[in-house]
């Protein structure tokens, strides 16, 4: 089973990066809803797998290829859902999942029969452009730090805060951790998408079982607080160092809702 | 190698090209040592894993919940000991030493705990090889990324 919930984890990025890599916003939009709905079937594999007395990791093995289309990118995709399909077992849940993504290859399959939808990618270009911002180079130096830093602890944080939901029995917990890996699905899809507009979108790098696997959740809560703090100074000095009035409001803005997320993370401590 | 290495403040296309695509990371099931150097004030650890065919450093591996400089740092050191003998793998610790002086301080604390990792691994092998029974060996850094602990000798765990 764990076999099956690393290619639900590994589609689940699949889904997510297409969407942050693809430039035309309804094929965008609609593939992150299809990468929620996705994100929401490994949550479940997760808990069918831990009731089966069995346990799984984050262990995965994928490489996020340069693509250069639009078409590239959803053939791409197309094959790993045909690939996971053979993997399901015949239970309510896998009848579900299954629906869900026959579903998702129609909509990729009339979206490849337009030819106007195959557009070039820029996402992975490297050239570090924010076309329609005048940005000096320190502060696109500075952007892409904090970019690939926070996309990384997004990531992070949703994989960890959803360990710990999948283990506890406490409803008020529960709903904090669902609190948390909300806000942070929105924060990784606000940096993945500035990642591809700047030609640096990339894959965050794997999680080790170090990092997930917590025995002392009070320190673990406390280090994370001082986690939010850091980040909240780090979009602050990036909110002064982007001299561009819609960047830095925005940067403002995420800095605002870390104060929440500390909040909520102190009631964990009680 | 180390030439031109140039963390992110003035980023170049070969450290671009380490943050998208780390070399070397992840684990490896037959490391012949696994070796962790923690910031126990930052909860920071690097963990490296190396294999080895007599003094050939086969293959190697790392991962790291660290910052970006880590990992940057961790991807070009293992892509420069790999295929090498542990004689060069040492003198690239030297010589990155060297190569990152000009760094800042919170940088070269981030290559430390990169070498330490490395060196926990191979204190790993020789500790198996003497016959004790380690999952891996643990070295805690004295010196933190969160600069206020600047200062001392990293020690290892007891």
């Amino acid at each position: 089973m764990n076999k099956l919930y690393q290619a639900k984890h590994e589609l689940w990025l699949h889904i997510t990066f297409s969407s942050f890599a693809i430039e035309n916003e309804e094929i965008k939009s609609r593939l992150y809803d299809f990468s929620m709905i996705a994100f929401r079937h490994m949550k479940w594999v997760g808990s069918s797998v831990l009731e089966s007395g069995e346990n799984y990791n984050y262990d995965r093995n994928m490489i996020l290829y340069k693509q250069d289309s639009v078409f590239e990118i959803l053939n791409s995709l197309k094959l790993k859902i045909e690939e996971i399909q053979e993997l399901y077992l015949d239970t309510v849940l896998f009848q579900r999942i299954k629906t869900d993504e026959i579903y998702l290859l129609e909509y990729i399959s009339e979206t490849l029969k337009n030819e106007e939808n195959n557009q070039p990618i820029t996402s992975f270009n490297m050239k570090r452009k924010w076309l329609d911002k005048n940005l000096a180079q320190e502060q696109i130096d500075a952007l892409t730090v904090f970019l690939f830093d926070e996309s990384y602890k997004e990531y992070e944080l949703i994989l960890v805060y959803a360990y710990m939901q999948a283990r506890t029995n406490d409803i008020l917990q529960f709903n904090i951790y669902q609190d948390l890996i909300d806000e942070s699905h929105f924060h990784l899809k606000s940096f993945g998408n500035m990642m591809a507009k700047l030609g640096i979108l990339a894959l965050p790098r794997e999680l080790h079982e170090l990092t997930y696997i917590v025995d002392d959740l009070q320190q673990f809560i406390v280090d994370g607080i001082a986690e939010e703090e850091a980040a909240k100074i780090m979009c602050k000095e990036l909110s002064d160092a982007v001299k561009d009035e819609e960047l830095s409001k925005f940067f403002d803005f995420i800095n605002f809702q870390e104060n929440y997320h500390i909040e909520l993370m102190k009631k964990l401590l009680q | 190698m180390f030439e031109n290495v140039k963390l992110p403040e003035g980023m170049n296309p070969e450290t671009l090209e380490h943050l998208m695509n780390p070399k070397n990371y992840g684990k490896l099931d037959s490391a012949s040592g696994i070796g962790v150097a923690l910031d126990e004030k930052t909860k920071e650890y690097v963990i490296f894993y190396t294999l080895l065919d007599g003094e050939i450093i086969k293959d190697v591996r790392f991962a790291t919940n660290g910052c970006q400089d880590t990992l940057v740092i961790g991807s070009m050191f293992t892509e420069m000991i790999k295929n090498n003998d542990l004689e060069y793998a040492n003198g690239a610790i030297q010589k990155m030493h060297e190569k990152l002086g000009n760094l800042t301080k919170q940088q070269q604390i981030c290559a430390e705990i990169v070498f330490s990792a490395f060196i926990a691994s191979m204190k790993n092998y020789e500790n198996l090889s003497n016959g004790e029974t380690e999952e891996l060996h643990l070295f805690k850094m004295k010196d933190s990324c969160d600069a206020v602990g600047l200062g001392g000798e990293n020690t290892e765990d007891e």
